[in-house]
């Protein structure tokens, strides 16, 4: 190996300094002072215990979508395309058919959001004139294996409840 | 040049063409006037008062512009206080008992309720009554569906059943609230024409059953193009959409507006056809019954041709204007007797005094034009004593026999270079894809001499070659639609004096007078 050598001149006004040594144990005695305190009594520390302690999240909270649905059951998604049309990412895609649950006449029949595209915009949720797409579901770590686990269903999405109350939700301006 | 009339629009001079009613008048020249009833086809029924416009020292002062003639120095107004607050009031009478089912309406991005609520209206509904509720998704027969709490009793759909079709399935029956537009008990509509209704309502009213719901209006592309369905030529859009993840796609087939062949409207069989674009199509090129590669394919060809000692050679009468003569071209260039036989393709009688025609190809005019034959005895003659036929497109199943067939098959070799998959290309002995119509571009002629031209419409994420360049791959000189079209300008008399790169969206007559016309 021949590399080019290069010699660095050495900085600092004065022997001590050049020396460059008394300071880096002083830097390591900061840390390591910091370390054995922290060490024998973690308690004070300044950082959340994630994911033993979840954080806080407010009902306005942008978190993975749920499709609702009506007090009987039935989705109140209608097929109408807005979500899909208004989503910057376009990472929404849904197919619709005939409506068989007894209301009016439209319904999808697919319905896939591909979260590894999303950008959390909620976009999505002020287009829906049905109040049928919200994401205050509170989860907002989505994990998976694979490219496909991201890719949410109908089934997926309706099956999530929402983490809030109706009142909080709707005090958060929806 | 059709004459001019100068008038006065909201205190400013217009030129526009005298004759006609003041929507028609001013919608050339880019002003709007609302209308919902009035449509050109149907002529003006004055029920909606949408259109209401001011004249300035006029009596009346007011007249529904769809009934009214423009005239020298007649001063319109357009924008005045009172003009707008008539058309608020109608938008909100209209909306009354409207169930705003937009989410779920196939015409949202479509509908001129929407359009004019946006322009005219804007105002929040003050009805505090519950809305009066009407039969929906009523089936009316022939695919259409009508949605009664939709409709703004425009009647043009009556309009067209009474006036166009002379069938008269429709009819508004009962007064105010109860006025509902019903077909007679048991006697749905049953006419060749009736999805044109689902065009001809202004709202969502009328809608198809069959691209219920495939495809929000907004998401398609809309591409100018001739039906193939009959040899009329209908001018259509091809509204077609490329999904994310998935290939282009065709979703209906509207009429397109030209005076001069088939004014605004389609027949239903023709809309339909855009199925055959999509579903059924030859994709892979295949050798000896399994799936080969496209070079391979071409050289399988190549073979065959060289060793065969007669061939014969058939072609489409819905091959474009420039496919058939590379053809022609092709033949000539390797001997071979070419016939344009395809008597399956004529369904004698079934035509009508409208607009659907017995011939179902669309170009057998260019047949005559270029000497091709297309008889039995030609087509006989051709392939007698022939080892190889070479068919260009041309749905043999429909003019042969299955034994007829077969016993054609059985001295000669078939080679079938096709955009679908047919009884024909499934006993070939190499099948080469080409691209379709709707994926392609070329001239047409129709029944009534009438050369048009189509562009590409679609496409696909895997595009086929077009049956030129594959022509042209195996032997033919011609290798595009310019090439081609120097060469027929330079074969063809009639053809001499017309720029074919250049046909006018109305197409050109192909008499004396008006190729004469367009040279001068
Ligand atoms: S949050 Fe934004 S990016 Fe994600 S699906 Fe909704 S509109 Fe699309
Ligand atoms: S979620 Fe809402 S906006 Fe999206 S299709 Fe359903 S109803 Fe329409
Ligand atoms: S007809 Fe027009 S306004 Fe009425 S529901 Fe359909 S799109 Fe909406
Ligand atoms: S169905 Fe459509 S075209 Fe027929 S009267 Fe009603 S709005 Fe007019
Ligand atoms: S368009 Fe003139 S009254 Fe309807």
């Amino acid at each position: 190996m021949s590399g080019k050598v290069k010699i660095m001149e050495r900085k600092g006004k004065d022997l001590y300094e050049r020396l460059y040594l008394v300071e880096i144990f002083k830097g390591m005695a900061v840390t390591f002072g910091h370390f054995i305190s922290n060490f024998l009594d973690n308690s004070k520390l300044y950082v959340r215990h994630y994911p033993e302690q979840k954080p806080e999240i407010t009902a306005r909270w942008r978190g993975r979508h749920r499709l609702t649905t009506h007090e009987d059951g039935t989705m109140k998604c209608v097929a109408c395309f807005m979500c899909q049309t208004n989503c910057p990412a376009k990472c929404i895609m849904i197919e619709a058919g005939e409506r068989v649950d007894g209301r009016t006449e439209k319904m999808p029949v697919r319905f896939d959001i591909d979260l590894l595209e999303c950008i959390y915009c909620g976009y999505c949720v002020e287009a829906c004139p049905m109040d049928a797409i919200r994401m205050d579901t509170g989860i907002f770590a989505v994990t998976g294996s694979d490219r496909q686990s991201f890719v949410m269903g109908l089934d997926a999405l309706l099956a999530t409840p929402g983490a809030f109350s109706e009142e909080e939700y709707k005090k958060g301006g929806a | 040049m059709a004459e001019k009339v100068k008038l006065f629009v909201n205190g400013q001079e217009v030129e526009v063409e005298a004759g006609k009613n003041l929507i028609d008048a001013f919608g050339a020249v880019g002003i709007e006037i609302p209308h919902l009833c009035y449509h050109p086809a149907l002529g003006a029924d004055g029920n909606c008062r949408m259109c209401l416009v001011g004249i300035e020292d006029g009596r009346p002062p007011l007249v529904p512009a769809c009934k009214t003639k423009v005239a020298e120095g007649m001063k319109v107004q357009l924008d005045a206080e009172k003009i707008k607050k008539i058309q608020r009031d109608i938008m909100e009478l209209e909306l009354i008992n409207h169930p705003i089912d937009c989410p779920i309406c196939d015409q949202a991005g479509e509908c001129k309720l929407q359009d004019y609520y946006m322009r005219y209206d804007g105002k929040p509904s003050r009805m505090t009554v519950k809305p009066v509720l009407k039969a929906k998704k009523m089936d009316f027969g022939c695919d259409v569906v009508h949605d009664q709490e939709r409709c703004v009793l425009c009647a043009r759909c009556v309009r067209f059943t009474r006036l166009v079709t002379k069938t008269g399935e429709l009819g508004i029956v009962n007064r105010t609230d109860y006025a509902r537009v019903n077909i007679f008990p048991g006697r749905p509509l049953n006419n060749r024409y009736a999805l044109n209704v689902v065009d001809l309502c202004p709202v969502g009213a009328m809608t198809s059953r069959d691209f219920r719901f495939k495809q929000r209006a907004w998401f398609l592309t809309k591409s100018p193009s001739i039906c193939q369905g009959c040899s009329k030529g209908c001018n259509i859009f091809i509204d077609h959409n490329r999904e994310k993840y998935k290939d282009d796609v065709i979703y209906r087939f509207r009429p397109r507006l030209n005076e001069k062949v088939n004014g605004y409207f389609m027949c239903d069989e023709g809309r339909m056809t855009y199925k055959q674009e999509n579903d059924n199509r030859l994709i892979a090129p295949q050798v000896n019954g399994r799936e080969a590669g496209f070079a391979e394919a071409i050289e399988a060809v190549r073979r065959a041709i060289s060793g065969a000692t007669k061939t014969a050679v058939l072609v489409s009468p819905n091959a474009s204007l420039e496919q058939i003569f590379s053809i022609r071209q092709f033949a000539a260039s390797i001997n071979a007797a070419l016939s344009g036989y395809s008597d399956g393709y004529i369904k004698a009688g079934d035509g009508d005094d409208f607009l659907i025609q017995d011939d179902k190809s669309a170009n057998r005019a260019a047949f005559t034009l270029l000497n091709i034959d297309d008889s039995k005895a030609g087509f006989d003659a051709a392939i007698n004593g022939a080892d190889l036929l070479i068919n260009f497109q041309n749905d043999l199943g429909r003019s042969l026999a299955e034994d007829q067939l077969a016993s054609v098959l059985a001295n000669a070799k078939l080679i079938a270079i096709s955009s679908a998959a047919t009884g024909c290309t499934a006993k070939s002995a190499v099948a080469v894809p080409v691209a379709s119509y709707s994926e392609d571009s070329g001239s047409l002629i129709n029944c009534d001499g009438r050369l048009q031209r189509y562009e590409i419409a679609v496409a696909k994420n895997q595009p086929l070659k077009s049956l030129i360049e594959v022509t042209n791959l195996i032997g033919g000189e011609i290798a595009n639609n310019q090439e081609a079209r120097a060469g027929l300008q330079a074969a063809v008399a009639v053809l001499k004096d017309i720029d074919l790169e250049q046909i006018p969206a109305e197409g050109i007559a192909l008499t004396e007078s008006e190729v004469a016309h367009v040279a001068a």
